[in-house]
């Protein structure tokens, strides 16, 4: 590692040295708004040349430039000034602000000013983002930033991709995840996690039917566009950013038994004469024993995890000549993780984008990012096999090392001490088994993409854009001989297994955009905008296996005895569309746009190959009316819009009737029909409608914008029961059938309280309210998906359980409600009642920050939060379960049972365990948290420290604690995705959504969340 | 000039797309086939039958639910052992509905599947030019189809020597290619009669028999199989006369006394006339029949279904069959007379192993039955030592007569095919109750006996109900009376 770190620095003097040798006159000076704050980043360009500069954090300048010449300052939302450079050496520059925040959004397929914009978009900032640990994959960056984007971290594995879902889950069997565009080239959300955060200039969130139908069959789950950085017209711009820290698991908000507690119980247990416990070390030990076992003491969170180490380097150099812009990039990231024993994620990445205007009428572009990640994955199953059961399960009095008679370590012939696997250990010590099961995946992304613009005339343009993303995904699964699932499962004469898989999904993009543009009359402005795209994804794989390795240090097949698996496929998809977008306002005042796209799929049946996806959209600038002259409202716009889009994640090739030949007989090959197809099969489709006001006052110190939404998604893909008799493997026709509805309200407001010279006090935060009903599904007939159902009428996956009713105070016995809500003893999986409201999914999801500027120090808060969900915490239930108490540890509750007749506020006693040890609403709990996420603190070396000889435009120091502070009165952590990775894997790769899996409905022991705290430093030269 | 730079630059960029559209419509999957154009030679036909054998074993060795244990678990062969996992326990009490799921749905549904592959490859069998070998390749569809017909019709329907009702009552679906069955999958078809039903699969049978080779390669069906075939179902459907014809056109010995217990080792294949196979190296994970009975938990043999004290002991000592079908194994402290039928392949206690659907036995049977039926005691008697004489050590030719005769072959039948799917339909097709003993289910008698012991003859259980997803998508389909 030292050595990338060297690397940079010596990487970054030699661009440095080249940086001044020009023999002018330096011209300083501060730039500063109307209120005296300074402005940093405020362009400063000497007219006629490329001779550029930038206003550091403090707004200060300087330039070398030729007395007689002039500088132009630039700046968003300010109106540009021009100074005649005389003879003084020092120009301050007052700037004032121009008639609006002249804001530019990108939306689909180009960008626009967000005053003429009629459509719902969301935009998240590069400022916004930089305090989260870089390791973290953009996705779960979202989390809190922008209203109505939903965003569950599906565990806390460094590296891990997170549930995005915008204005809540319009599909039942679909992926409900969002389109991903990065700088106009399309990449999968399973890839998010290796793009470098430090690249990203804006994300901008297309959420109303104005921007995304746009996208046609891809643009019902909202779309993410993601702009990287660009160069700007000027000197070289170097920025070194470095930072290190640590994590550790998050304090569980329980205490679990030490060993003689843990002894304790299993005596209680006994002493109540309960099946099994007689036999407990707690019980049958002698004393001596016992006083043996309680000094092996073991707290198996400490020897399994550890602090993470987190690094973050980058280096970034961005500029512009005349005609060419360049931003290359540089960036290291390593988090190790909290699992002890294994490497954990560790991420290179790296970038060039660039332009150039080739003639007057023609600029060129390339953006081009290479970036590899490594990691390797803890077991995540709900077993022996995962660590993170482990430290949950295993008893304290069970050593992590075996013990002789007389309680000292087991060590092997070699010296090295044995693991104990006795016990609660169940023959799977874990801690050796993360050494001998190595897991390693890497992922090895490239985005890139080309574009030529052409200026025809005044009135004709024309955007051609060609990109691709390709990710080469390999993984190493190993058993290593001797190792602890090969000595149970393996076979001796062949020890070892290894399995690689190494797949290719490559997906490319090309578009062209013919664009006409006109005034007439001086107020009536017309824009039109004429889109063709094709695109299309290969994903290709290959896997094989073998067996009987020589030696561990080798991982590869060819020193193996025999191959054991062999596999390939390929999958393609194929999109052709074309759209025609129309813009028209009349002086700015009134808006009016519309869209209208046709998407040809691959994956649509031959009855609806073609797609047509419309919208339309009106917008009123309140503000700009004569009559709001002088009032305190600097922007006032109300708009509203209303348009189709498309959810096209579907399985391919579904209107075909398949011959499969997946399985053998007697070793034969078979050709079976594999599925019925259905030849009208296509989109899922959406319709919404958005009305929205945004407005800004009081000299722009406080903004805000709300939004109304209904959506509505029907033709949802739903299997239709047909006739066995027709021999179908599923007995049903994949047909778009369901409808859900999802509605809400979206407020984001950010206010100054204080702004001046030396102190500026921000806050913000944005709050969304989620309504969501299932409308419609097959024959109105429920779907049962084991403890959450699907029923029209009801939430999506509201719960579905036996209603518990507390322990009978007379005798310990835990009590149920049946169907009828009559108290009952019996637990009956028939009692399971529909629990209206309950379900997975959040009423209100948001995030609030402050932040204070105050000279060159600055503090940030980001919170983020939710509320209205109900999560089932299994993870609870383990931890007072009556059964099984021999070979798991519990929680200390557990000692919390009946005992005498009139105890209340008890646990069941342990001799009702039959009854007792059930999945019912005792374990439901609420879900709302607010977490502290981010808590930053920085500071920005004033400029007079900054030696001009050194270079150094700017320099600035933080430490920044993630996660420190969570607000919850859920008995566990509450932010859940996954509770387990069998039962989903968000962003999977090249997999559909996984049916009947909501995030966060229940919590098992997936990889858990961290908090961590980091250091870094950030200078500009 | 630079004017028309730039329209060509434009037009280029335009020209990318020229295709685009058809690139749409040409995609093709990678992995699967197409059923409309990959049957184009014997050998991909072949694959097609294959696949249907593959479904059959689907059903008839699923570990949970197969068709080869099932009849056995709902007949007087078995008891439920009270330390195994209890499985199956619904069907063992009789209280399956058409929500039980297990059997009820899986066989409607695989069966069904086994008949989608055949009609998918007798649909376009013409494709292949007159030969020998196009009439193999459709014998054994036509066969295949009748034969999951037939396993259809008598568990979901009655079976025509049942009761006189039975004939004209709810059959099943027949789902012929030929006959446009198979043109819409969004079809509500209507149950045809048993009497309809066993003409058809005798139909298909038939011509079968004319068409099939005689030997085709273990677990495929060839002309000894269709005939034994033939003589089950035509002593199903009461045709005593065709079930005695269609048994002396099997040409194949009976298992010896000493090569019987390798029939179900998988050592041998002596008098095997029907199997569904299972390659158990490259097909390890496939589904584990003798589960159904028993598993192995940490080196012992855990049973869930253990034989009947009182049929156990009703087989004499000089049986042969004897320790073919049970071994004495101690479970978690108790004994219990395990089933010894289907543990594994060899030594293997895996319950991973071939089925045998229809051995010779059985055809001396369905002969030495037939013949009792139409009269022909002598002949029954006959045909029944024949079999007995390989069966027991020092048999001596019985001499039976009258009921005495007809015990004789029905108690014969039931050890000999103990275990193998056939005693449920055995009583049932001979309109007789199910009456178990009060033994429980240890190895001397003792322990929990059956919760239901008797079910009268003429109960509506003896139907399974069809699958509830079935009535729910079929709105034209009729549920068996009772459910």
């Amino acid at each position: 590692m030292k050595t990338k770190f060297t690397w940079y620095f010596v990487m970054g003097f030699f661009l440095l040295a080249q940086i001044s040798f020009a023999q002018q006159k330096t011209v300083t000076g501060t730039v500063t708004d109307q209120d005296g704050f300074e402005l940093p980043g405020v362009n400063i360009i000497e007219e006629g040349t490329s001779n550029g500069q930038q206003t550091n954090f403090d707004g200060q300048y300087s330039i070398e430039v030729e007395q007689g010449s002039t500088l132009i300052f630039s700046y968003v939302g300010f109106k540009d000034e021009e100074v005649q450079v005389g003879q003084s050496n020092t120009y301050d520059v007052v700037m004032e602000q121009g008639e609006s925040l002249e804001e530019v959004i990108v939306t689909g397929y180009g960008q626009q000013s967000r005053e003429l914009s009629t459509s719902a978009v969301s935009t998240v900032t590069s400022e916004e983002i930089e305090n989260l640990v870089p390791s973290t994959s953009v996705d779960n960056i979202l989390q809190g930033k922008a209203a109505g984007v939903q965003v569950t971290a599906a565990n806390g594995r460094p590296g891990q991709t997170a549930f995005v879902q915008i204005r809540g889950a319009g599909s039942i069997n679909a992926s409900t995840a969002p389109l991903y565009i990065v700088d106009g080239v399309p990449i999968n959300q399973a890839d998010v996690n290796n793009i470098n955060p430090n690249d990203i200039a804006q994300f901008s969130i297309l959420k109303d039917a104005a921007t995304v139908s746009k996208y046609g069959s891809r643009g019902a789950n909202g779309v993410v566009l993601i702009t990287t950085k660009r160069g700007s017209k000027g000197d070289a711009k170097i920025v070194f950013r470095s930072s290190v820290g640590s994590g550790s698991k998050i304090d569980d908000p329980f205490d679990l038994m030490d060993a003689s507690q843990k002894l304790e119980l299993e005596r209680q247990y006994a002493a109540l004469g309960v099946n099994g416990a007689d036999v407990l070390p707690g019980a049958s030990a002698s004393p001596e024993r016992l006083a043996q076992l309680i000094s092996y003491d073991t707290d198996w969170e400490e020897e399994l995890l550890r602090n993470s180490y987190i690094q973050s380097n980058s280096l970034s150099i961005s500029g512009g000549a005349d005609k060419l812009t360049y931003f290359l990039s540089l960036g290291y990231d390593k988090n190790s993780g909290i699992l002890d024993r294994i490497d954990g994620f560790e991420r290179v990445s790296a970038r060039l984008n660039s332009t150039y205007e080739a003639k007057d009428w023609l600029t060129v572009g390339t953006n081009i990012s290479l970036a590899r990640n490594t990691t390797d994955l803890p077991r995540d199953r709900n077993n022996v096999q995962n660590p993170f059961r482990a430290l949950y399960d295993y008893n304290p009095y069970d050593p992590l090392y075996a013990r002789d008679a007389d309680g000292n370590v087991a060590t092997s012939a070699d010296g090295s001490p044995i693991f104990n696997t006795s016990g609660s250990i169940q023959g799977f010590p874990i801690a050796r088994a993360l050494k001998t099961e190595p897991e390693d995946n890497r992922n090895f992304l490239i985005i890139g993409s080309l574009f030529a613009d052409l200026k025809i005339n005044d009135k004709f343009s024309n955007r051609f854009q060609v990109g691709g993303t390709s990710n080469r995904y390999n993984r190493t699964n190993r058993s290593l001989a001797g190792g602890v699932l090969n000595s149970a499962v393996g076979n001796s004469d062949f020890p070892g297994t290894q399995t690689d898989n190494y797949s290719q999904d490559f997906e490319y993009n090309v578009n062209n955009v013919l664009s006409y543009s006109d005034t007439f009359g001086e107020l009536h402005n017309f824009r039109a905008d004429f889109l063709l795209e094709y695109n299309e994804r290969i994903y290709t794989e290959l896997r094989a296996g073998s067996r009987g390795y020589p030696t561990p240090d080798i991982p590869y097949q060819i020193i193996a005895a025999e191959p054991t698996l062999a596999y390939s496929t390929e999958a393609r998809r194929v999109l052709f569309s074309q759209g025609l977008f129309v813009d028209y306002d009349y002086d700015g005042k009134y808006l009016a746009s519309a869209s209208i796209r046709s998407d040809g799929s691959s994956r649509f049946g031959p009855n609806n190959k073609y797609g047509y996806f419309y919208s339309g959209s009106l917008g009123w600038n309140i503000a700009r009316e004569d009559f709001m002259e002088g009032s305190f409202f600097n922007d006032l716009k109300l708009r509203g819009s209303y348009g189709t889009a498309g959810n096209q994640n579907i399985p391919d090739f579904q209107y075909l009737n398949l011959l499969g030949f997946d399985s053998t007989y007697n070793g034969s090959t078979t050709a079976v029909p594999v599925g019925v197809g259905n030849p009208d099969v296509k989109w899922e489709a959406q319709s919404t409608l958005d009305i929205g006001v945004e407005f800004s006052m009081l000299n722009r110190r406080l903004r805000g914008v709300v939004d109304y939404y209904v959506k509505t998604s029907d033709d949802l893909l739903l299997n239709r029961p047909i006739s066995n008799t027709v021999g179908d493997e599923n007995n049903s026709i994949l047909s778009n059938i369901g409808e859900i509805e999802n509605k809400g309200l979206e407020v984001t407001l950010s206010g100054d309280i204080v702004r001046n010279q030396n102190l500026r006090w921000t806050i913000g935060g944005n709050v969304a309210f989620l309504d969501n009903e299932v409308k419609k599904l097959v024959n109105g007939v429920d779907i049962d998906n084991g403890t959450t159902i699907l029923r029209e009428g009801e939430e999506r996956y509201t719960f579905n359980l036996v209603r518990y009713a507390g322990v009978n105070p007379a005798n310990g016995q835990a009590l149920y409600l049946d169907t009828e809500g009559n108290v009952t003893s019996e637990y009956l999986s028939g009692n399971n009642t529909v629990l209206s409201g309950k379900s997975p999914i959040a009423n209100i999801e948001g995030g609030f920050y402050t932040s204070i500027n105050y000279k060159g120090f600055g503090l940030r808060a980001d919170f983020v939060g939710k509320a209205g969900n109900y999560i089932l915490n299994y993870q609870r239930s383990d931890g007072v379960a009556i059964g099984g108490i021999g070979n798991s540890n519990r929680r200390v509750e557990a000692f919390n049972y009946w005992k005498n007749p009139g105890d209340q506020n008890v646990l069941p006693s342990p001799l009702y365990q039959g009854t007792a040890d059930q999945t019912s609403t005792r374990f439901l709990e609420k879900g709302d948290y607010v977490r502290l996420r981010t808590l930053t603190l920085d500071y920005n070396l004033p400029s007079q420290f900054l030696n001009d000889n050194l270079g150094i435009d700017s320099f600035r120091i933080y430490a920044t604690g993630q996660n420190i502070l969570t607000f919850s009165k859920y008995e566990g952590d509450p932010e859940i995705g996954i509770g387990s990775g069998e039962t989903a894997n968000a962003g999977g790769r090249n997999s559909q959504a996984t049916t009947g899996f909501v995030p966060g409905e229940f919590s098992l022991y997936s990889y858990p969340q961290t908090k961590s705290y980091t250091i870094g430093i950030e200078v500009g030269f | 000039m630079k004017k028309y730079i730039k329209y060509f630059s434009l037009l280029s960029m335009a020209l990318v797309f020229v295709g685009c559209n058809d690139e749409l419509k040409e995609l093709e999957p990678f992995v699967q086939g197409n059923p409309s154009t990959f049957f184009n030679t014997e050998q991909t036909f072949q694959y097609g039958v294959d696949g249907a054998y593959a479904q059959f074993f689907n059903y008839y060795a699923d570990g949970a639910n197969g068709y080869q244990g099932l009849p056995d678990i709902l007949s007087d062969n078995v008891i439920i052992a009270r330390t195994g996992r209890l499985s199956n326990e619904t069907f063992y009490d009789y209280r399956y509905q058409p929500n039980t799921g297990g059997s009820v749905s899986l066989w409607w549904s695989e069966a069904y599947e086994a008949i989608s592959n055949a009609n998918l490859v007798i649909g376009q069998i013409d494709n292949l030019a007159d030969s020998p070998e196009k009439d193999n390749i459709l014998g054994q569809a036509l066969a295949a189809r009748a034969i999951a017909h037939f396993d259809l019709v008598r568990a979901y329907a009655k079976i025509p020597t049942q009761s006189a009702d039975a004939a004209q009552s709810p059959g099943i679906i027949y789902i012929k290619v030929e006959d446009g069955d198979t043109d819409d999958p969004l079809a509500n078809p209507t149950r045809e009669t048993v009497a309809s039903n066993y003409t058809e699969i005798l139909g298909d049978l038939t011509r079968a028999s004319q068409l099939i080779g005689d030997d085709n390669g273990e677990g495929r069906l060839n002309k000894n199989g269709v005939f034994g075939m033939l003589s089950r179902v035509y002593l199903y459907n009461g045709q005593y006369q065709d079930a005695i014809s269609a048994a002396n056109q099997v040409d194949a010995p009976i298992a010896t006394k000493e090569q019987l217990p390798g029939v179900f080792t998988d050592d041998n294949n002596a008098g095997v006339l029907i199997e569904w196979s299972v390659n158990t190296s490259s097909e390890s994970t496939y589904e584990n029949v003798g589960v159904l009975y028993s598993q192995t938990v940490s080196g012992d043999l855990k049973s869930e279904y253990v034989i009947d004290y009182a049929f156990y002991t009703s087989i004499d000592t000089s049986d042969v069959r004897r320790p073919i079908m049970v071994e004495r194994v101690m479970y978690s402290n108790n004994d219990y007379n395990a089933i010894n039928k289907f543990k594994g392949e060899g030594t293997q206690i895996n319950g991973l192993l071939d089925i045998k659907v229809l051995r010779m036995a059985e055809v001396f049977l369905n002969k030495a039955e037939a013949q009792f039926e139409l009269g022909m005691e002598t002949e029954a008697l006959a045909t029944l030592n024949v079999l007995r004489a390989e069966r027991y050590n020092n048999f001596v030719a019985g001499t039976e007569t009258g009921s005495a005769l007809e015990e004789a072959i029905q108690f014969n039948r039931r050890v000999e095919l103990s275990f193998e799917g056939h005693r449920f339909f055995d009583l049932k097709r001979r309109g007789k109750a199910i009456t178990r003993s009060d033994f429980g289910d240890f190895a001397d008698g003792g322990g929990t006996p059956a919760e239901i012991k008797v079910l009268p003859a003429g109960d509506n259980k003896f139907q399974l109900p069809l699958p509830i997803g079935e009535t729910n998508a079929n709105s034209n389909i009729e549920q068996n009376p009772g459910y």
